[in-house]
């Protein structure tokens, strides 16, 4: 019984705590601001990844980087941080119509890293770069 | 002995310690807290809670029963022996200081600690992002030889309760540095931040728990440097917020490269440290901060031809320790 009280209070703390943040405002405004941010998230996901073309999403929720050796990287918005990953054959690039634009929506095929659209001048290189992609086998 | 668990009481203070903080960011830096990512590692806590109740037992009893093996025996009245407690927080936390390193050199004990490491903010709210498998995992034996040293089971998890309390306010990036004095002897957030970082520096350094003396005899300390941007999380970051998954995805990841691993290196992924393949597909810790002196060398070399000849090639890029 008084777990069960503990552990109500505590599960009621937990809410009233996530609330008070999402109320203050905490964590909005990240963004991708331009190719050298990009650039060093990408350093973050494949140490020593050096950019030969870069894509900016035009609202910073994404970019997209290509290396020499056609690896592509995809880093997107993750709460007020970052994520990325090296896209592998899973990898997935879709161009699709966003209130008369063309977006480009980039899935790494990891279900729960989830996809990533891309607002960038060339979607169409940028999709063919994708599908090209090829991670390196893992064991 | 009476019945008191400590961390019942400090449990009122880490929630009041985690709104100061919210309020802090809310004025210093707004990118500290994500609503998300708090919401996730305080379900964290609350589930080890959870897990820790239901296999608590199994270790005390299992605790108990060595405990009539032990090597010195303080009396019935063990509790009334004023410098066995001491005695016993410094040794547990010299226990935690192996028991922390090996949680991150060895996979099988990592499984579970990353859970601890998986967010990419660094607040009090990560503080409270603690295991549910480590009963699974086995942390549990890094506290055996205590109890067959002769201190009692209940000596060591009072002592622990209050090792973990004075971690919590460790995790913090509202605190600069401490006085000189205290970040020589304990762990401050200064330290704490390095041990949270994924810059290649700063990987796999500084476990201590209480005192900051163990990193330093044993050679794994690392001072936090201004040159650096801290980066939280762990290598390959989880980019989500699913709770579960951040619970057992290094499990997952264990088992997927077991099952794919050719037979003679099937074990090599339990027990060699996190990153290690067999193929050298992926970076360890030790891989990577080789790649990042390689990578610093030349340009340290560079600035010490200009600036400071014969001065060391690495050190001259980093403020000293």
């Amino acid at each position: 019984m008084a777990f069960l009280v503990k552990f109500t209070a505590s599960l009621l703390a937990i809410l009233v705590l996530a609330w008070f943040a999402l109320r203050l405002g905490l964590g909005r405004d990240a963004r991708i601001r331009d190719k050298e941010h990009a650039q060093l998230l990408a350093d973050e996901v494949v140490y020593g990844f050096e950019a030969l073309k870069t894509a900016v999403d035009k609202f910073g929720r994404a970019a997209l980087l290509q290396d020499a050796a056609g690896r592509v990287i995809l880093v997107k918005l993750h709460g007020a941080q970052f994520s990325g990953r090296l896209l592998g054959p899973e990898a997935e690039a879709l161009i699709w119509n966003d209130q008369g634009e063309r977006e480009l929506l980039v899935s790494s095929g990891e279900w729960l890293f989830g996809k990533a659209s891309l607002n960038i001048a060339d979607p169409d290189d940028w999709a063919k770069a994708v599908k090209a992609a090829k991670e390196p086998a893992h064991a | 002995m009476p019945e008191f668990s400590p961390i019942d009481f400090a449990v009122p203070a880490f929630v009041l310690l985690v709104l100061i903080e919210m309020i802090w960011a809310r004025r210093k830096r707004q990118g500290a807290y994500e609503p998300r990512d708090t919401l996730t590692s305080l379900a964290f806590g609350l589930g080890s809670s959870v897990t820790g109740l239901l296999t608590g037992g199994a270790v005390l009893v299992l605790s108990l029963w060595l405990y009539q093996f032990r090597l010195f025996d303080f009396g019935a009245e063990w509790w009334m022996v004023w410098w066995l407690w001491p005695l016993c927080f410094v040794l547990d936390d010299l226990g935690y200081y192996w028991f922390h390193r090996c949680a991150h050199r060895v996979r099988w004990f990592w499984a579970s600690h990353v859970n601890h490491h998986s967010s990419q903010h660094y607040n009090y709210s990560t503080a409270l992002r603690q295991s549910w498998t480590s009963f699974f995992a086995l942390s549990f034996i890094f506290r055996i030889p205590l109890t067959l040293l002769g201190f009692h089971p209940a000596m060591i998890l009072f002592v622990g309760a209050f090792n973990l309390i004075y971690q919590f306010w460790i995790h913090t990036e509202a605190i600069g540095r401490m006085p000189r004095w205290f970040e020589a002897v304990m762990n401050t957030p200064s330290h704490h931040r390095v041990h949270h970082a994924t810059n290649p520096l700063y990987l796999d350094r500084n476990y201590a728990g209480t005192f900051i003396v163990w990193d330093r005899m044993f050679g794994t300390f690392q001072a936090e440097t201004d040159s650096e941007r801290i980066r939280y999380g762990i290598v390959r970051q989880l980019g989500t917020f699913n709770l579960l998954w951040a619970v057992f995805h290094e499990w997952v990841g264990i088992a997927q490269d077991v099952w794919r691993a050719p037979w003679r290196h099937k074990l090599s992924y339990v027990w060699r440290p996190p990153g290690w393949t067999h193929d050298g597909s992926r970076d360890t810790s030790d891989m990577l901060r080789a790649q990042w002196l390689e990578r610093q060398a030349p340009a340290a070399l560079e600035t010490s031809e200009k600036s400071v000849p014969n001065e060391n090639s690495i050190a001259v890029k980093e403020k000293p320790a």
